[in-house]
């Protein structure tokens, strides 16, 4: 029996794309056009941070231009003396809790938004747009008087209550573009196979959604972590206020303490530096799939 | 075995996605109560009372010793101590007056004063002063400058310390190049000129370009003018063709004799290059001797008064008084009352500036050891409390001022400098706008 051993289809390669007649192909461009430009603006961002970190870790008093001999008295004065130690506790736990609440009601809305249709669903997203312009400073007095009424001032829960609420609208929208991408069918075959909404959500939709939730949820976090305002107007106990307060009472009237301040600022900066080394990759995958397909 | 690990998991889930949310519902908060209409009254003089201290931080460690002394002597009241950072004390206060949650006593400094009391949220301390053993203690100087502030005729501040405008010189630089002390307005101009040679990145003077710069801009202003006063009937003298003459000659120094950046100076970027750098003068207020101190040592500078006339004539604007003030929606104002006596009796309000490096109100406080060897502090008291010192009175009391002063005019006073707008221009807009603010002021007083 002779079997016949049909050719190989002849692999048709397509041509290079060729470079437009005056632009020159990404490999032909010197490296040093490339690197220059990026090393000036390297330099450009990262000399404020040198002086921080100079101000930081000389002694009071030095000019010096590199930190030698180098001292962590700032450090030890913010973090005990001025109460540092209990201002980053209390931010972590407003960063933490307004991510978990932010990060859950906007998965449960971003659905909604996503997945039904219901009347005034434009008139919603825009009025969830338009709440993005509205400064926070103008909802101070209602929002006081609201919290004062529900026995809520001088707690953290007004200040994660107030971050969650102002963080609502862009997460949400983010998240149901998100899920918007998130084929439906993907979630039919899930309710086939005997799964509920709730379940085929949890266990089809939700992995698919990780770099959204990561960006949805470090926006939140690092917005609640920087955020002024609310923790000064809300709280008044010094055993509950954050780290911006915190670094705002090194500033007096007409004196500052440089040394502290960049300590205190370092202290402030580190953990927020460190989340987005570890979520990078997933918050540029979680954005621009939220911009560009949403 | 593998679905009740799962339901497990889901439970445990639950439960800590559940105490996230109960504890940022709960949490253990209060009420607010206590916005500007509220009556408040007199209560029992015992019991808890709230003090927010509107320059939080730097001076916290002082306001809990000050606190601590209070309450060994007077076992009944607990004080609790609130700090407000300085940037954010106006919006502190502004939001408790509409929403509530106001103090028992706050402090209150006169660039705020006004706003504050226009808004009935402060009692009037007269009757209180006039009865308490404070009478006739505290520095008729300060107390003027507090009327004023207030609006004129009720006292809404007891002031604690005072602040004055103060020319710090490098004496080393000075001593090099062979310059007197820059004691009058000549000398001063002699020195920023000979301090600089730009080539080696040195300059006579760094001026105030950025935010707050206008205050110190009109000391500089009436200083060399010697005008006295800042309102001639219904007018403001800001304009007056002396003073565009004297603001002329104070702006062109910028860049002749001044860094170029200083376009951009607040008080935290001004004082952090006079003291890291080689800059021969700086015009603050004594707020920033303890940096000084820290960045140059005791002996490489001094702290004047701001120059005066050839003649000797004394011509300053009114500074910013600290002090402290009774809340109106206050439930315990007898307490209250008693710790604003006790944090300006001798004692406590001497130790108190001695932390703060500042002018004590109380007049006792202000003969003490520890001023005699501050100099800065001692030539301050000196120049404020001096009878041929004269204090030309900034509108405090405006409600306006302090856009006026700065949101409308700091703007301006960068054109000004950078060349985009005349010293007339700048003080002609400024008096237009004061002419006005004050138009409305007495409509309504």
């Amino acid at each position: 029996m002779i079997t016949e051993i049909a050719p190989a289809p002849e692999r048709t390669v397509p041509a290079p794309a060729r470079p437009r007649r005056g632009r020159r192909a990404w490999d032909e461009v010197p490296r040093w056009q490339i690197y220059l430009p990026l090393s000036v603006y390297l330099l450009f961002t990262l000399v404020p941070f040198y002086w921080i970190l100079l101000f930081a870790l000389r002694p009071a008093g030095s000019t010096s231009l590199v930190p030698w001999p180098m001292t962590f008295d700032h450090f030890r004065k913010v973090w005990t003396e001025r109460s540092f130690g209990t201002y980053f506790a209390n931010s972590v736990y407003v960063g933490l809790a307004t991510l978990v609440l932010t990060t859950l009601v906007a998965l449960a809305g971003g659905y909604a938004l996503a997945r039904f249709d219901f009347r005034l669903k434009r008139g919603f997203m825009l009025a969830l747009l338009c709440s993005q312009f509205v400064p926070g400073a103008l909802l101070l007095v209602p929002l006081f008087q609201i919290f004062a009424k529900l026995s809520m001032i001088n707690s953290l829960g007004s200040v994660v209550l107030a971050e969650t609420v102002f963080q609502l609208p862009l997460s949400m929208i983010l998240i149901s573009g998100f899920i918007r991408n998130v084929p439906y069918s993907l979630e039919e075959a899930a309710w086939v196979d005997g799964c509920n909404r709730l379940t085929a959500f949890r266990i089809v939709v939700l992995p698919l959604l990780r770099p959204g939730l990561i960006a949805v949820g470090s926006f939140a976090f690092v917005h609640a972590w920087n955020h002024f305002l609310f923790a000064l107007m809300f709280l008044s106990d010094q055993s509950k206020q954050t780290i911006p307060v915190g670094l705002n009472t090194l500033m007096s009237a007409d004196s500052v303490d440089l040394g502290a301040l960049a300590a205190g600022g370092i202290v402030a900066a580190v953990p927020v530096v460190i989340v987005f080394a570890f979520i990078q990759k997933w918050l540029i995958t979680g954005f621009s799939a939220g911009a560009v397909k949403g | 075995m593998k679905s009740s690990i799962r339901s497990n998991r889901r439970a445990a889930t639950a439960v800590a996605l559940g105490s996230v949310l109960a504890l940022a519902a709960t949490g253990c908060g209060d009420d607010g109560s206590g916005g500007a209409g509220d009556k408040g009254g007199e209560g029992s003089g015992k019991g808890t009372i709230t003090f927010w201290d509107n320059n939080g931080g730097v001076r916290t460690d002082i306001w809990k010793q000050v606190i601590a002394d209070f309450e060994k002597k007077n076992p009944g009241i607990k004080v609790k101590y609130v700090g407000i950072p300085a940037a954010g004390a106006q919006s502190k206060y502004d939001t408790a007056i509409q929403g509530g949650g106001l103090p028992d006593v706050g402090g209150v400094g006169t660039a705020m004063l006004a706003e504050v009391a226009v808004q009935g949220a402060l009692e009037p301390l007269d009757g209180r002063l006039r009865k308490s053993s404070l009478n006739g203690k505290l520095s008729q100087n300060l107390l003027d400058v507090s009327k004023a502030a207030g609006g004129g005729d009720t006292l809404y501040q007891v002031p604690t310390s005072a602040n004055n405008g103060t020319l710090w010189y490098r004496t080393d630089l000075f001593k090099k190049a062979g310059l007197d002390a820059p004691t009058t307005w000549s000398k001063f101009y002699e020195a920023a000129d000979k301090l600089t040679d730009k080539g080696r990145n040195r300059f006579g003077f760094t001026i105030r370009g950025g935010e707050g710069a206008i205050a110190p801009a009109l000391d500089a202003v009436y200083g060399q003018t010697g005008i006295t006063s800042f309102w001639n009937g219904d007018r403001t003298t800001v304009n007056d063709p002396k003073n565009v003459a004297a603001l002329e000659k104070y702006v062109a120094l910028y860049k002749k004799d001044t860094p170029s950046a200083d376009v951009n100076n607040d008080f935290t970027k001004m004082v952090a290059q006079w003291d890291s750098g080689t800059i021969g003068m700086l015009s603050h207020n004594l707020g920033s001797y303890q940096d000084h101190l820290k960045a140059l040592g005791k002996d490489r500078f001094r702290g004047i008064p701001n120059p005066t006339l050839d003649d000797g004539t004394r011509v300053q604007v009114s500074n910013p008084v600290d002090g402290l003030s009774l809340f109106k929606s206050s439930k315990n104002k007898a307490a209250a009352w008693k710790f604003i006596e006790f944090a300006v009796s001798a004692a406590e309000n001497s130790k108190f500036n001695e932390s703060a490096g500042q002018v004590p109100a109380n007049t006792d406080a202000a003969k003490d050891a520890w001023i005699q060897q501050a100099e800065p502090t001692k030539l301050a008291a000196e120049a404020l409390n001096g009878a041929d010192t004269k204090i030309v009175q900034l509108p405090y009391y405006l409600p306006d001022w302090n856009t006026i002063s700065k949101a409308d005019n700091e703007p301006n006073f960068q054109k000004l400098l950078l060349g985009k707008m005349s010293a007339k221009e700048f003080l002609d807009t400024l008096a237009d706008q004061l002419n006005k603010a004050q138009a409305d002021w007495q409509k309504n007083h």
